[in-house]
């Protein structure tokens, strides 16, 4: 490169740090805000990303049998764990009142002659069978409602199968163990994260989160390029370095580097506070991957950097005001994050939406992280998702320099 | 073309933007030699910005050829990018910056740096009078010091040719009177200045010679005082009390600013008593100033327009 373009240059990024520097909004979108975001997603998303974390819903039970089959029906619940029994009733109306009154979400009723016909359904002998009976808060979510049923049936099935191969046993004289309720077996089911190399467990809440808010982040240049491009453009800046001789190119170059830096400083600050400010606040420490893991993560970051820094200058080119870009920009890059997996994580959205999220560059460089830290992917893994990001990053650079030529 | 011509040469120069339907430029060839501060006026959208947008190669005329000093346009520019200035009407420069931080900004982007840097700096600074406000802000500048750092920062490279668009627009009349001092000064210091404003006083005082755009075209050239006293002839000013007949109007080739306003030229005072016997039969006079015109009533007579339309 000419010695005067180096100069050039030069001159173009310390003006950009320096106009940066004194933009306060831009440093409180950049760095504030997602620190923010972290901290709070990170706690307030901790459990549902806990494998087997306890549910905070309670609920009761009305033992109105209370036979062995019913106790034991209600230990086999308390062990299963999820959600949280408060109380065993005597009387299903009070229990109904509890409900209406919030202190549980959910009474279940264990009718009299429970233990007694638990292997009679009903009508089979004649007589009929009374049905468990699951009293409900209406404003329970139906998924944990549903949750409850079918741990219930899953409890009344194993419960009735013991209580079958008690009886046959006794029938055909052979080895029996004791009563059903004293049995431990082996019914928790453990979540394990399949992985390339060895099976850890699945992401923490830090673990989506830290990446999740830092791809949004860095997609926040878009405020500060969009400002600082606006008032050159309005002020006739632009037009004095074109009479100066300044090729449109360097003009992007002197912008391209200052903020892949600032975007590279967001980076190292959202994992630092992800490994020692979430802790703080009673979170798990963010796993810092080491060696080839953290060589791939950082040429994700790298990926995504240019692709906001492209997004940036496409929207600073497409719009009048700096207002403008600033509602071009910020609303851009909400939906982005909406669609792309950042504010609900994308494992929690509905198939139609997965694949809306494919169409976010946001989604790329999340997916990718993640693929690198999580599931320890290699480059290949991640070849797709960074050919994505550089794509993005090219066409929107190319799209900026065609329209500015256009309105020149 | 006159390749050898010093100076900047415009010959049978032309540009049309892209859609529209006259030319903003339309075969304007001119010469303005170098050493003097020379005037361009014309009302709004006459083509001056445009022609000052040719000379500093921010667009390229459809037609015709441009050369400075002997050289064409784009040839020059590339062998001395420093050689032409642009002092654009905005204040185009950093707002959150500092005035020495800005002039650094532009001494880097001339290629300008260490000692050389500092030294163009500092002599923008002496030169603008801004040693008082090096360290603040663009933004909290008066609209006087921000116009003498746009000057400073369009002298930075020291250019042959200076071109200033309205430099004095929204200043205190102290700023304005320390404004027209230095760029009256600076032909001597070696940089020729194309001048163009909307305050004829100011052209009246810095210029020797000007020239007068209008749609485009080039309609007049010259000195001042030709200009103005063109033909010794003089210059009468009349309002009636009711609209002149169109053939009298015609045959003393009269303008009419605004109705029972009229601008006309004699050949000499001698034929003052032959116009006022003619209008006596057909209307009262209302006023009547007669004498040299001044290059606002030149203006409006040849643009038949006042100049801040």
């Amino acid at each position: 490169m000419q010695r005067v373009h180096l100069v050039r240059l030069t001159a173009l990024w310390q003006k950009e740090t320096l106009a940066l520097l004194r933009d306060r909004h831009g440093l409180i979108a950049l760095f504030l805000m997602p620190a923010i975001f972290i901290v709070v997603m990170t706690m307030a998303l901790h459990d549902a990303f806990m494998p087997g974390a306890a549910i905070d819903v309670a609920y009761a039970v009305v033992d109105l049998d209370d036979s062995p089959a019913s106790r034991a029906l209600v230990a086999r619940l308390d062990k299963a764990g999820s959600f949280r029994r408060i109380a065993t009733e005597r009387d299903a109306e009070l229990a109904r009142q509890q409900v209406r009154a919030g202190r549980q979400a959910l009474a279940l009723v264990v009718p009299a002659g429970f233990g007694e016909r638990l292997l009679a359904p009903g009508g089979i002998d004649g007589k009929p069978t009374a049905p468990l009976q699951l009293l409900v808060d209406p404003v329970l979510n139906p998924a944990l409602q549903l949750a409850f049923r079918t741990q219930v049936s899953a409890v009344l099935g194993t419960l009735r199968a013991d209580e079958l191969s008690q009886r046959a046993g006794q029938l055909f004289g052979l080895p029996t163990a004791g009563q059903p309720v004293e049995r431990a077996w082996p019914d928790d089911i453990v979540s394990v994260a399949v992985q390339n190399e060895r099976n850890v467990r699945p992401p923490s809440s830090v673990q989506q989160n830290v990446p999740a808010w830092l791809v949004f982040a860095m997609f926040f240049v878009v405020i500060p390029i969009a400002s600082i491009f606006i008032v050159e453009r309005q002020q006739g800046t632009l037009q004095r370095l074109r009479a100066l001789g300044l090729p449109f190119g360097l003009v992007l170059l002197g912008k391209l580097l200052p903020f892949f830096v600032v975007n590279q400083l967001q980076a190292v600050l959202m994992v630092l506070i992800g490994r020692y400010v979430v802790p703080l606040f009673g979170g798990e420490a963010l796993h810092i991957p080491d060696g080839g893991a953290l060589a791939l993560a950082w040429l994700l970051c790298a990926a995504v950097s240019l692709a906001a820094i492209g997004w940036a200058l496409l929207v600073a080119t497409l719009t009048r005001t700096p207002q403008q870009a600033t509602v071009v920009g910020g609303v851009g890059n909400i939906l982005m994050g909406a669609i792309g997996g950042v504010m609900v994580p994308k494992f929690m959205m509905p198939a139609a939406m997965q694949q809306l999220a494919a169409l976010s560059p946001m989604a790329w460089g999340l997916d990718g992280l993640h693929t690198v830290v999580l599931r320890h992917g290699g480059i290949a893994e991640i070849a797709g998702q960074l050919g994505l990001l550089f794509a993005f990053a090219g066409g929107t650079l190319l799209l900026a320099v065609l329209v500015s030529r256009k309105s020149a | 073309m006159s390749a050898a011509a010093t100076g900047i040469d415009l010959q049978a120069v032309g540009y049309r933007y892209a859609g529209a339907g006259r030319p903003a430029l339309d075969n304007v060839s001119l010469n303005i030699a170098p050493g003097q501060v020379y005037g361009l006026l014309g009302p709004n959208g006459a083509g001056k910005s445009t022609l000052l947008s040719l000379l500093c190669g921010l667009s390229t005329a459809t037609t015709g050829t441009l050369s400075v000093d002997g050289r064409p346009l784009a040839g020059l520019r590339r062998a001395e990018p420093r050689a032409v200035a642009l002092v654009p009407q905005d204040y185009a420069f950093y707002p959150t910056l500092t005035v020495r931080e800005n002039l650094a900004f532009f001494a880097g982007i001339l290629g300008f740096a260490g000692a050389a840097a500092r030294a163009r700096i500092d002599a923008g600074i002496a030169f603008a009078q801004l040693d008082d406000a090096v360290d603040r802000r663009a933004e909290q500048l008066s609209g006087g010091l921000r116009r003498r750092l746009n000057l400073a920062i369009g002298l930075l490279g020291e250019p042959r040719w200076l071109l200033l668009d309205e430099p004095t627009v929204g200043v205190d009349p102290q700023s304005r009177h320390f404004l027209l001092d230095a760029i009256a000064g600076l032909p001597a210091q070696g940089t020729s200045v194309l001048y163009t404003s909307h305050y004829m006083e100011e052209v009246q005082t810095l210029c020797r010679r000007l020239a007068i755009l209008d749609h485009g075209r080039l309609i007049a050239e010259g000195e001042l005082e030709s200009l103005c006293g063109d033909a010794a002839g003089a210059q009468v000013e009349l309002a009636t009390d009711v609209a002149l007949p169109a053939a009298l109007v015609e045959r003393w080739a009269m303008l009419s600013p605004a109705p029972r306003e009229y601008l006309l030229k004699l050949p000499s005072t001698a034929a003052l008593p032959g116009l006022l016997g003619e209008i006596a039969g057909v209307a009262q006079l209302r006023r009547i100033a007669c004498g040299r015109p001044d290059l606002e009533q030149l203006f409006m007579r040849l643009t038949r327009r006042s100049l801040r339309d």
